[in-house]
């Protein structure tokens, strides 16, 4: 926290922090994990989680906080650094909503994977060792992120609920 | 004449009848041309509004389209559905490939009532049981944007349909059953006017009932199920239930739709994905009044447990 300490960014930087850990060592766990399905759904919570607080941010909902703004980029680039590697061959079945557009095109799903990860390369930049200065920088650079979710879960994704 | 041919004669005389008055049932059905010459010319500025809420890029464009790209609609996409695959057609303003020779008359009969200007059925994999429920005010804006498109040359290859659904005659009768032009969703008298616009959008130009609501083995949707959710007809999964039931929508605020319509994020921030991602992309082009109204329209309507099966469990 940059200012005074507010309890919710308190909390918030925590989980974050906590987020973060837990995806580092989920994504050290999954060279030898046998279970990539829990693998890549852990990440994804932990992707949604980082963009709950940018949206809330970028809503007004939140107040801007370079902190915790400087967390959600982080997350975004563990994720985009270990997700690729989760979807073997035979990942296919069980309760997974991964699409099986994922194993019939998966050029075309790294193709995605990688505008993901150069979006949050770019992001990562802006943010630096303090989180991005203002709303309007953080905006400009997470904004882009964002955009990947929609343009994955278009083809690669489907819904069972 | 012997008792046997005044058998023969009646019953050849009852079959004819009844032949005749399915072929009278079957034949095509217009709107009132009185109704539909009085229309004035259309406003392309206030139809672009109609063709973002139809989504007709998402499957008149070429398939892959992006950018201007989107603005050719040239057809080709397929729609593989149990009925046979559909080939979207060229709906440009070309005079030869498109619909470029089309009268006004032509083309509010085709949207609003699935009539093709030569008096054939269209199928509704065309979503005209919801257009129907346009006003032709809107419908006329929507012709006055389309000519200002881009024509685009070429026809794209035939759709392949199977016996029996090749006989087209065969949808005058299906339009018979489920054709409809009134609201599926009674109101009550003090509804609000976001909820009645609501309504318009969702049950009209919108068509979200085409993919939102289950269908019966005719292929038309089931009202008593009305928005609660179906079998994705595209393959695997499941489209939502947008009702305010538990299984749908219940614990999102009017707000939330609207901000999901508008960005493409649920209140937890998954993100809309699979065909709802072009619908999405086409609802955040809209007013904000006008994502606020299904908003308020879908927050309105009868809940309704989900209309598809839970998920056969896999492992």
């Amino acid at each position: 926290m940059s200012k005074a300490p507010r309890p919710l960014f308190l909390s918030m930087s925590l989980a974050f922090g906590l987020g973060i850990s837990l995806v580092v060592a989920a994504a050290g766990a999954a060279t030898t994990a046998d279970d990539p399905l829990t693998q890549r759904q852990a990440l994804m919570d932990a992707t949604a989680a980082a963009a709950a607080l940018a949206g809330g941010m970028l809503k007004g909902e939140i107040p801007y906080d370079r902190t915790a703004a400087k967390s959600a980029i982080t997350t975004f680039w563990a994720v985009s650094r270990n997700y690729g590697h989760l979807f073997p061959e035979g990942s296919d079945t069980g309760k997974t909503e991964a699409s099986p557009n994922i194993w019939k095109d998966r050029a075309g799903f790294d193709a995605k994977l990688a505008k993901f990860t150069a979006d949050v390369d770019k992001a990562k930049e802006v943010s630096g060792k303090d989180g991005p200065a203002d709303l309007a920088s953080f905006k400009g650079a997470v904004g882009p992120v964002l955009t990947n979710c929609k343009a994955c879960h278009q083809d690669y994704r489907i819904t069972k609920k | 004449m012997s008792r046997r041919g005044k058998v023969a004669l009646g019953i050849a005389a009852v079959l004819l009848l009844a032949a005749a008055a399915g072929w009278l049932a079957s034949g095509p059905r217009r709107l009132d041309a009185a109704r539909v010459a009085a229309v004035g010319p259309g406003d392309a500025k206030a139809g672009e509004r109609v063709f973002n809420m139809g989504g007709c890029a998402s499957c008149h464009a070429a398939p892959g389209a992006t950018g201007e790209a989107r603005r050719a609609l040239a057809g080709g996409l397929e729609l593989k559905t149990a009925f046979g695959t559909f080939v979207v057609p060229n709906i440009s303003p070309d005079p030869e490939d498109g619909i470029g020779k089309w009268s006004f008359a032509d083309f509010a009969n085709a949207v609003q009532r699935g009539v093709a200007p030569d008096g054939s059925h269209l199928y509704p994999a065309f979503p005209y049981p919801s257009y129907a429920r346009m006003t032709l005010a809107d419908t006329a804006d929507l012709f006055a944007f389309l000519h200002t498109l881009p024509p685009v040359k070429g026809k794209p290859p035939a759709s392949r349909i199977p016996f029996p659904y090749n006989v087209r005659r065969g949808i005058g009768l299906w339009k018979l059953a489920f054709l409809r032009d009134t609201p599926v969703v009674t109101l009550p008298p003090d509804a609000s006017p976001a909820v009645l616009r609501g309504r318009y959008i969702v049950e009209g130009p919108g068509h979200c009932g085409e993919c939102h609501t289950p269908r019966d083995a005719a292929g038309g949707l089931d009202r008593s199920q009305w928005l609660a959710g179906a079998v994705n007809p595209e393959g695997d999964g499941s489209i939502p239930n947008l009702t305010p039931d538990k299984d749908g929508l219940a614990s999102w605020s009017a707000k939330d739709i609207a901000y999901y319509l508008e960005a493409g994020f649920t209140p937890h921030f998954d993100s809309v994905g699979g065909s709802m991602v072009e619908v999405q992309a086409n609802m955040s082009k809209l007013p904000a009044s006008d994502r606020e109204a299904i908003a308020a329209y879908l927050k309105a309507i009868p809940a309704r447990p989900n209309g598809y099966p839970p998920e056969k469990s896999k492992d």
